[in-house]
């Protein structure tokens, strides 16, 4: 293989080898960004939020009548539909809460221990934790594990209307900022007594993994108008036929409710990351038009100079080349433009990450990747310019003597 | 008409100085009728690229009818080109999806003239070439012969000073040869000046005079004897149809 | 000429059909792609109301109350900071608001159906302020009252479009009387709420006065801070709860200088009172300043930018290499128009018509296509909805980067063209 006869011919179409070139290196540069960004939301969407993702229905709710306004209808309707969901087959609890996990921000409050009330100025995560309106099936409805004490009861819900402190419970983030290896239980805060710790579930993914702080309190049923979550526990296997169930029953609760939205807390994964993935998406899109244009391209390059050559390759052949040393001439002669526009792509692709991180987060390449996009490029190229190179590999030996 | 003093014309690349034309004087006068012979790679064409303005020299003086060429722009050589030069090429060179009208109507184009103007000058080329009623057909509707004659007509429909023509019957049977080398007598009659590019040994000593070019310089024959009478057909301006044998 | 040209170039389409078409599309696509993108850009970066857009001011003041602030300055205020706001002369008109929802019904429709609908409770400068446009009746002119201005769309969905003034609503239980209908209103950006990601939401639904929604105790749907607790909106007149937006119309710089020094003058009274623990900080943001700061550019469309800005230039390269192929092909016929006596000038003229006429081809479907990736883009990225829309400038961009890059790709291959020696062998 005569690398340097080769590059000659190379330079003597200096401007398409070029424009090629570019191309190569531009798809590339875009391959390589646009599966960073496919892979990095894949891993953010397998986030393991702590608790069963696919097994908990939530039902979104909110009355459109009037006479909602008078809150002890509203708790009558409110605990009629838990008993009526509780009761339909494979719904293991259910509760009712006004904020779920996976979520951008909500109710929040801040949170300080009272023998150390300034500890909000070294972690500004405590002034804006989740404060979640819960009640006592919370817990068994969500699946959330106890690490110390006990989940809120019954008897953590105060009269209504009552300054007495409450008792509360915190994720376990909360617990190791606020008291380090200590236990949490019975210590005050401006926000009440602890009586439990649970296992931290992710409450904001775009929080720290270790701030993800949230107070739970038994009041959901005095704040009834922000109750705008029903949490379904659900066997396994009977997720179906719940979700197609749940709208009804509470409708035939008392209809004057608009369902928002029936949805797993999967889906809210998704949904959280609906823009990331439209991006990926998207990114994707444009890669494949990419792949397909510099396709066109090289096989217009191929086409362009094999007839270029005729002569020259007749005279070859006529010299005694087989038709597989045409076929691999030509192939060489693309695999070089190919290696040097995989070459600059590189650079064209760092370059590109760095220009987009400017605007989105997103990975670093790796050289896992450039090897993948590479492969990718070198195929598509070679598909691309077969048909060309497998003709110019019959040419017959007698068009060397053809003198028109 | 056309003077060439000491023309070069000199081929460069790497390694190598090609003279494709060396110290080449010639002149011209209004109605001659050239045939211009000699070997292969003598500079024929390249005396014929130079002459029709088609090439640059890299010394010495053109002057073509009364014009000084060197130092013209491309926009005043082409307009030159244009309005005094007619081409006649060995393998007719027209465009195959277009009609002969069309064929013959595109020099005209590049002269600003309206549609009447060139309208009435394309009909007049095409009488005069015998072929006026086939103006809307295709060339590959018409034979050899004939299509030689819509490439005549082409070059005469801008009412050129001088024809150049590089092997005009090259591909070409006898017969059509005869007709196509008729025509161009009777034009040189009627006062247009010919250089013909030729290997035709009978057709160099039909003509009045002969210039051999050999490695890029000239040889200049004056007139022949005067041509035989039986050998020239009708001396009249235009072929009819009827007389010319279609293929 | 320049018939003869046109006739010229679409000979020379039809003779390599394929080969002018993949041009065509290339072209088009990433014309397309690009002009889609610029429109959302184009849209989130625009100015919603240029008439007066120097003259508006959004209000953040620095009023809260402890030394741990959620921000300095804050974007809410509490009723007494914004009823100061209220009470000033100064600005031509004042607009104090928050953001809430209701359910709303024909009160004398026996259809029981309630339609969701989105709440302005604001004083009533806010429809002079914003320029609302009036379809029927007018807008209401207290701050109090059981009155409401409601926008087109819901007037079509309530009212089948007519003229609905006079008529009564059911709004969660309370019945109250609408006196103005608004014309269609696209505000993009929604300038007056650009804050909690909501720039790109359509006008409101329902107009109401503030203090009528304060009393009935519609809830609170935008942000709000509190350093106390509260049972509801009823009760955050005389507390510290934050979540009202003020904007303010000041004609001139004097009254821009004026109104920064009452507002400056207040924070020192509640200073001088011990209850302005921090820095006074009062900001005034025109609208352009105002979406600026809060970012709303969306920056994932930046980045989808800058890819199709790569794609573009992909597909111009692979036009140039394909219409390099096409010249080198049609080289005799240039070769022989040469020879009959056309100058260079000539054929680049000839080489550029036939570029524009591909330019212009190509810009036609580029705005079919933009149009439909528009339509596409809100699958991918659905905030983004309400402002995937395509202005008429985008159409002159459309066809004009069309035209720039038939050119550009026809340069070099003109170029070339151009330096082909002409022969008389003309082989």
């Amino acid at each position: 293989m005569n690398l340097k006869a080769l590059i000659k011919s190379l330079m003597l179409r200096k401007f398409t080898t070029g424009l090629l070139i570019l191309q190569l290196a531009i798809t590339l540069g875009l391959l390589v960004n646009s599966a960073i960004l496919a892979l990095d939301t894949r891993e953010k969407l397998s986030l393991s939020v702590g608790i069963d993702l696919d097994n908990i229905l939530i039902v979104s709710t909110h009355p459109t009548s009037g006479n909602y306004r008078d809150l002890d209808y509203f708790r009558s309707i409110a605990t009629e539909d838990l008993a009526k969901l509780s009761q339909l087959p494979g719904v293991n609890s259910v509760s009712i809460s006004n904020h779920l996990p996976v979520s951008h921000r909500g109710m929040m409050s801040n949170v300080f221990d009272l023998d150390n009330p300034e500890q909000e100025r070294t972690d500004k995560y405590l002034k804006d934790v989740n404060y979640i309106l819960a009640e006592e099936n919370l817990a068994s409805s969500m699946g959330f594990t106890l690490i110390e004490g006990r989940f809120l009861n019954k008897s953590d819900q105060l009269d209504f209307g009552s300054d007495t402190k409450r008792n509360m419970v915190i994720t376990e983030s909360l617990k190791n900022t606020l008291y380090g290896d200590s236990s949490a239980l019975g210590q005050e805060t401006n926000n009440g007594f602890i009586v439990g710790v649970i296992k931290d579930v992710i409450l904001d993914p775009s929080n720290p993994r270790d701030k993800q702080y949230g107070v739970f309190v038994n009041t959901i049923m005095e704040y009834i108008f922000v109750g705008r979550y029903y949490i379904l526990n659900v066997e396994p296997g009977h997720m179906a036929s719940v979700r197609s169930k749940a709208a009804d029953t509470i409708l035939a609760v008392q209809a004057e409710r608009d369902i928002f939205d029936v949805f797993t807390m999967a889906d809210r994964l998704k949904d959280y990351y609906r823009d990331d993935q439209g991006l990926a998406d998207l990114f994707i899109l444009l890669c494949g038009l990419m792949i397909l244009v510099t396709a066109i391209s090289s096989y217009a390059y191929s086409q362009f100079h094999i007839a270029r050559q005729k002569k020259y390759i007749g005279i070859r052949r006529a010299l005694g080349a087989r038709k597989i040393d045409i076929l691999l001439y030509v192939l060489t002669e693309n695999w070089l433009v190919y290696t040097l526009g995989c070459i600059l792509g590189i650079a064209v692709a760092l370059g590109f990450n760095i220009l987009l991180s400017q605007h989105i987060s997103l990975s670093k390449p790796d050289l896992g990747l450039f090897l993948v996009a590479v492969s990718i490029v070198f195929i598509s190229g070679t598909l691309a310019t077969w048909f060309p190179a497998n003709k110019t590999s019959k040419v017959p030996p007698v068009i060397a003597t053809k003198t028109v | 008409m056309l003077i060439m003093n000491n023309i070069a014309r000199i081929y460069r690349n790497e390694t190598i100085q090609t003279h494709a034309l060396r110290d080449f004087s010639l002149e011209v006068k209004a109605g001659e009728f050239i045939a211009v012979t000699g070997p292969s790679g003598s500079g024929k064409s390249t005396f014929l690229n130079v002459a029709g303005l088609l090439d640059t020299f890299d010394s010495g003086e053109y002057q073509l009818d009364g014009v000084s060429v060197q130092g013209l722009s491309d926009n005043q050589l082409s307009k030159l080109r244009n309005e005094k030069i007619g081409f006649i090429f060995q393998n007719y060179n027209l465009i195959p999806d277009y009609s002969i009208f069309d064929n013959v109507d595109m020099p005209l184009r590049y002269r600003g003239f309206n549609r009447a103007e060139r309208k009435r000058r394309v009909e007049k080329a095409l009488e005069k070439v015998g072929l006026a009623s086939r103006a809307s057909y295709l060339p590959s509707q018409l034979s050899g012969g004939q299509q030689q004659r819509v490439a005549i007509a082409r070059a005469l429909a801008g009412e050129p000073k001088i024809l150049l023509a590089d092997e005009p019957t090259g591909n070409l049977d006898s017969l059509m040869a005869r007709q196509v080398m008729e025509l161009l007598h009777s034009l040189n009659q009627e006062g247009t000046t010919i250089i013909m590019v030729t290997h035709d040994p009978d057709q160099a000593r039909e003509v009045s005079r002969n210039i051999q070019i050999i490695d890029g310089e000239i040889s200049d024959f004056r007139i022949y004897a005067p041509l035989q009478e039986n050998q020239l057909n009708d001396k009249e301006s235009h072929i009819s149809d009827k007389e010319a044998v279609d293929a | 000429m320049l018939n003869y040209n046109l006739k010229l170039a679409l000979i020379s389409f039809k003779r390599a059909p394929s080969l002018y078409f993949l041009v065509i599309l290339t072209l088009s696509i990433g014309v397309g792609l690009l002009c889609a993108n610029l429109a959302l850009v184009s849209s989130m970066a625009s100015d919603p109301i240029p008439e007066k857009s120097e003259k508006l001011f959004h209000i953040s003041m620095n009023t809260w109350p402890n030394d741990q602030p959620n921000e300095e300055p804050f974007h809410i205020l509490r009723y007494r900071d914004a009823m100061k706001i209220t009470e000033s002369d100064i600005p031509k008109h004042s607009a104090v608001f928050y953001e809430s929802g209701v359910y709303a019904r024909d009160a004398e429709s026996t259809n029981l159906k309630r339609f969701d609908s989105k709440v302005r409770a604001t004083t009533p400068g806010f429809f002079a302020l914003t320029n609302a446009p009036i379809a029927y009746g007018s807008a209401f002119s207290k701050s109090s009252g059981m009155e409401v201005v409601i926008g087109h769309e819901l007037n079509n969905k309530i009212f089948a479009g007519e003229n609905s003034v006079g008529k009564v609503l059911e709004l969660d239980g309370e019945l109250l009387m609408i006196v103005g209908v608004l014309k269609p209103w696209h505000l993009r950006p929604l300038f007056y709420h650009a804050t909690e990601g909501r720039a790109f939401n359509l006008t409101d639904d329902i107009f109401v006065p503030l203090e009528t929604a304060i009393d009935l105790g519609w809830s609170i749907h935008a942000r709000s801070s509190s350093t106390v607790s509260y049972k509801g909106v009823k009760f955050t007149r005389d507390r510290n709860v934050f979540y009202l937006q003020a904007w303010a119309e000041l004609e001139n710089q004097n009254k821009v200088t004026a109104f920064q020094q009452y507002l400056d003058n207040y924070s020192q009274s509640l200073k001088d009172a011990g209850e302005h623990p921090l820095d006074i900080r009062n900001e005034l943001s025109n609208v352009n300043d105002w979406l600026l700061e809060n970012d709303i550019v969306d920056q994932k469309v930046l980045a989808f930018t800058l890819a199709s800005v790569l794609f573009l230039c992909v597909c111009i390269f692979n036009a140039s290499s394909l219409l390099l192929s096409r010249f080198h092909a049609a080289k005799f016929e240039v070769g022989l128009r040469r020879a009959i006596g056309a100058s260079n000038r000539d054929m680049l003229l000839q080489g550029m018509t036939e570029s524009i006429l591909l330019g212009l081809f190509a810009g036609i479907a580029s705005l079919l296509l933009a149009w439909l990736f528009l339509k596409l883009s809100s699958e991918f990225l659905p905030d983004l909805a309400n402002l995937a829309v395509l202005e008429p400038k985008l159409l002159l961009v459309g066809i004009l980067l069309s035209l720039f890059t038939a050119i550009s790709s026809a340069l070099y291959p003109l170029y070339r063209a151009n330096r082909y020696t002409i022969s008389a062998e003309l082989k």
